[in-house]
């Protein structure tokens, strides 16, 4: 096994306009994939427009000044490409895989709806997605049990005016309010090529790259200046549990537990992943030894941890068990809360540690095993931390971490008096 | 601001390359690999005739449970010791079901591989099976499908499998049971389809990259101690289409978006039209461009997508379309819906639309077959299915040469609108009365069986 967590060649361009071009040549597959992040997300969002940069993320996909309405992904998918976009707190990505021989198609559809949106965006075209995205909520977080928890979560992590506070789907009235000039500003403001890092990784070559990205975004004009988020990164510790009860329509009591750590990309995050591991992930786990094996209070296909890896501000760590029958929700949650506790108290044993780093190194190298994986990541870096080459650091990152820093990090950020603690209960049939 | 106003066109075209394809017959089992230079990664998968299809009618859920139960202690260790040593390789026990097949398999670094089959031959073959176990695993597994069925499109599945294919068949139940099914198993059920399914030798997929391989190595772990012969699989089942079209409505009281299933029976797997019906499900409802979601997405705004196409297994095929609509547009969504199909059926498809698809559905065998798991889910294909090394190559051609004429007369065929069985899972007193006024078909109130 390499000692790098990328064994590829990564090469970085900077055009005058301050877009960053990064690329890693990899001719195993003929195909080539290319990645935009834009260094916005839902944490620049100020009170009253939430849930605006994912709602533009789907503005992206409707025509430009060049690009009919529709043509876009009829262009991408004619071409043999995947494609999608994606936003979270911190971010929006868009991202096709192509045929290598249609790299210079999709360098055009992203220039052009970089530098081309507004003059195509229209009132009808606003109204639709609204409607998608009002879909896309009721879809994916009210029509299911437990699907609101994310929601639930963030304000009791986050207290008001932190950039995390609010969930990046937004709030339906929010969207309701949406107007056009709204996102027209929106798009002028933060897509801008000085704000975006664009990734190619496949069959291709740096030279054929940068001349193309010169050619086809070259002439967008960056912008002076681009308003920053409000900093997040400190986040005093209230010194008082936060706990939510939530009785409605699930099939079972459900806990979770829920501490914000360090943000991600930073040694204290690389220990809280090791940490996350350890604690819940696979059979071998603690939560699935101790409450889905050894207590049999949880049910073993709903236990778990996680860390959420966001970079500007203290990122979210998440432990979650169901009840299984019989079980009541505060005896669950006792259940999680004393294994969590005991990351600080109960050394991580060395076989431990082997499995949490095996799991993670095996999920790396997933993620490491396609084009489009490797863009997302090169972006990722190039765009949070200034250098994709930092990318390499992060598979030894983990691999370097000591059952003595977990218990330092577990006694520093998992304390139960700055623990949040959401339960679902069931409603009381009649 | 300066863009370019022209659309480029394709540089020059790569020539398509499957990954080389190795066959062996080893052990009394066959491997089938599929070489990736350079790849760290590397996955095993063991093939067993064992899909659902295999699970007597009543038992719906065995082999659910029997892929759970076996990693509850094996010959070697018990539970913990076995998730410890496993994981400790880097990778999971992953098991997978369809009609056709069980699969077991492992993902590791190449150089772990060996030691991950151990593992996974350990399971697969010589699983403990304690039946204090299975029955905890069993009760564990009904729970499961409980908490999956409380959220939306579980029962809707069900209810329009039962009506394509009839509940009398197996086929006509769920694939992984239900609930009350699961629930209603026995320990012994699970040791006798293990007995009778488990220690046939099946095939070893391997994929990765084969010069840090031992493929004869691999395949003796995989298949000792096996034996007994391939069992006849049995032909294509021949389903009669329903008579008329017909709307079930699955009662969810409070539902803020109603869940559509709709869909009616289909050619099998190895039927001649499978390539021009892929395509004709692609334009229709295949593809983030295809017509049902242009209009009920991005032309009405009623859903946050719809999709539509033509499955199909060894023995069975089925063509359905599914989505989720807000409630207030139940009935126009279904009518549009139905409007679309129906318009596929008559007209076929444009030169225009095809080209986007048949580029669309040759360009993902490059794009989207890059990862070990995907690749060995390939070989997998080629193994159920008993298709040539060279298969994905010749899928591609079909795909490219495929023209207007075929694919619309394969519409035409096999696109049966005034068959639809359309079940919708939602608020039933919000709905009702449009749905019985849409005029679509008889509305039959679904009535859930009793529990257990």
């Amino acid at each position: 096994m390499p000692d790098s967590g990328y064994p590829w060649p990564i090469s970085t361009t900077r055009l005058d306009n301050g877009l960053r071009v990064v690329v890693s040549e990899d001719r195993t597959a003929p195909a080539v994939a290319v990645n935009l992040w834009y260094d916005v997300g839902s944490r620049h969002e100020p009170a009253g427009q939430t849930g605006f940069a994912h709602l533009f993320e789907h503005l992206m996909f409707e025509g430009s000044v060049n690009v009919a309405k529709t043509e876009h992904m009829k262009l991408v998918q004619g071409a043999g490409g995947s494609l999608n976009a994606t936003t979270n707190p911190d971010r929006t990505n868009y991202f096709e895989t192509v045929p290598a021989e249609h790299l210079e198609l999709a360098l055009w559809l992203e220039a052009d709806r970089m530098g081309g949106l507004v003059p195509a965006l229209t009132q009808e075209t606003l109204d639709n997605q609204r409607d998608v995205v009002k879909n896309e909520r009721r879809q994916r977080y009210e029509n299911v049990p437990y699907g609101d928890a994310w929601l639930r979560l963030l304000p009791l992590l986050y207290p008001p005016g932190h950039p995390y506070h609010h969930a990046t789907i937004g709030s339906m009235a929010d969207l309701n309010a949406a107007d056009l000039a709204t996102f027209q500003a929106f798009h002028q403001t933060y897509y801008a090529p000085n704000n975006a890092v664009l990734t190619v990784v496949g069959d291709t070559t740096v030279d054929e790259v940068v001349t193309l990205a010169e050619k086809y975004f070259g002439g967008i004009e960056p912008r002076a200046e681009i308003p920053s988020a409000p900093d997040g990164r400190t986040v005093p510790a209230t010194g008082v549990p936060a706990v939510e009860t939530v009785v409605t329509d699930v099939p079972a009591p459900r806990v979770y537990v829920a501490h914000r750590t360090y943000p991600f990309g930073t040694p204290g995050y690389d220990v809280v992943t090791v940490l996350a591991t350890v604690l819940g992930s696979g059979r071998g786990s603690r939560l699935y030894q101790r409450l889905a094996d050894g207590e049999r209070i949880a049910q073993p296909d709903l236990v778990g941890a996680y860390g959420v890896d966001l970079a500007h501000a203290p990122a979210p760590l998440i432990a979650t068990a169901t009840a299984r029958p019989g079980v009541s929700g505060e005896r669950l949650a006792e259940g999680l809360s004393e294994v969590v506790d005991e990351l600080a108290t109960v050394p991580v044993t060395p076989s431990e540690l082997d499995r949490a780093k095996a799991l993670l190194t095996t999920a790396w190298w997933r993620q490491m095993s396609t084009v489009d994986g490797r863009a997302d990541v090169l972006g990722r870096y190039a765009t949070q931390f200034g250098d994709p080459a930092t990318v390499a650091e992060r598979l030894p990152a983990w691999q370097a971490v000591t059952a003595e820093q977990i218990a330092e990090v577990a006694a520093e950020v998992l304390g139960a008096d700055d623990r949040v603690t959401l339960t679902y209960r069931p409603e009381e049939k009649p | 601001m300066t863009l370019i106003a022209e659309r480029p066109g394709p540089g020059a075209a790569r020539p398509y390359r499957f990954p080389q394809v190795v066959r062996r017959a080893v052990a009394g089992g066959q491997v089938v690999a599929a070489h990736l230079p350079g790849q760290n990664l590397a996955v095993a998968l063991l093939l067993l005739d064992a899909g659902a299809g295999r699970e007597p009618v009543g038992k719906e859920g065995l082999g659910g449970v029997l892929a759970k139960a076996l990693e509850e202690g094996t010959s070697q260790r018990d539970a913990t010791a076995y998730a410890l040593a496993i994981e400790a390789l880097g990778t999971e026990l992953v098991t997978g079901l369809d009609w056709d097949t069980f699969q077991a398999s492992v993902q590791v670094p190449v150089e772990r591989l060996g030691a991950a089959v151990e593992l996974l031959a350990e399971a697969v073959r010589t699983p403990k099976l304690d039946p204090d176990d299975v029955r905890r695993v069993r009760d564990d597994e009904a729970t499961a499908l409980r908490m999956d069925w409380a959220n939306p499109g579980p029962r809707a599945d069900a209810v329009l499998r039962a009506d394509l294919f009839g509940v009398d068949n197996r086929w006509g139940r769920p694939l992984y049971g239900d609930p009350d099914s699961v629930a209603a198993l026995d320990a012994e059920d699970v040791t006798v389809f293990h007995s009778e399914w488990f220690i046939r030798p099946g095939t070893l997929v391997v994929a990765g990259d084969l010069e840090r391989i031992d493929l004869d190595a691999l395949a003796a772990t995989a298949f000792a101690g096996t034996g007994g012969g391939p069992v006849d699989r049995g032909g294509p089942i021949d389903v009669p289409l329903r008579t008329g079209r017909r709307v079930i409505l699955v009662d969810r009281p409070g539902s803020v978006q109603s869940t559509l299933r709709l869909g009616h029976i289909a050619p099998h797997r190895a039927h001649p039209d499978h390539v021009p019906l892929a395509l004709a499900g692609t334009v229709l409802g295949g593809a983030f461009t295809s017509r049902l979601n242009h209009l009920i997405r991005e032309v009405r705004g009623y859903t946050y997508g719809i999709r539509g196409d033509f499955a199909s297994s060894r023995r069975f095929g089925r063509f359905a379309v599914s989505s989720g609509v807000q409630t207030a547009v139940t009935a126009p969504a279904l009518v549009e819906s139905v409007g679309e199909i129906a318009r596929t059926q008559a007209g076929g498809v444009t030169e225009d639309e095809l080209a986007v698809a048949r580029s669309w559905r040759a360009g993902q065998l490059s794009v989207e077959l890059q990862s070990p798991r995907a690749i060995a889910a390939a070989l997998t294909t080629l193994v159920v299915h008993d298709l040539p090394d060279d298969y994905h190559a010749q899928l591609r051609e079909a795909l490219l040469a495929a023209d207007v004429a075929q694919v619309s007369a394969a519409a035409a065929t096999h696109l049966h609108p005034d068959s639809l069985t359309l079940v919708v899972e939602g608020d039933a007193a919000l709905i009702r009365d449009e749905l019985v006024a849409a005029g679509l078909g008889e509305v039959i109130d679904h009535v859930p069986a009793d529990p257990v």
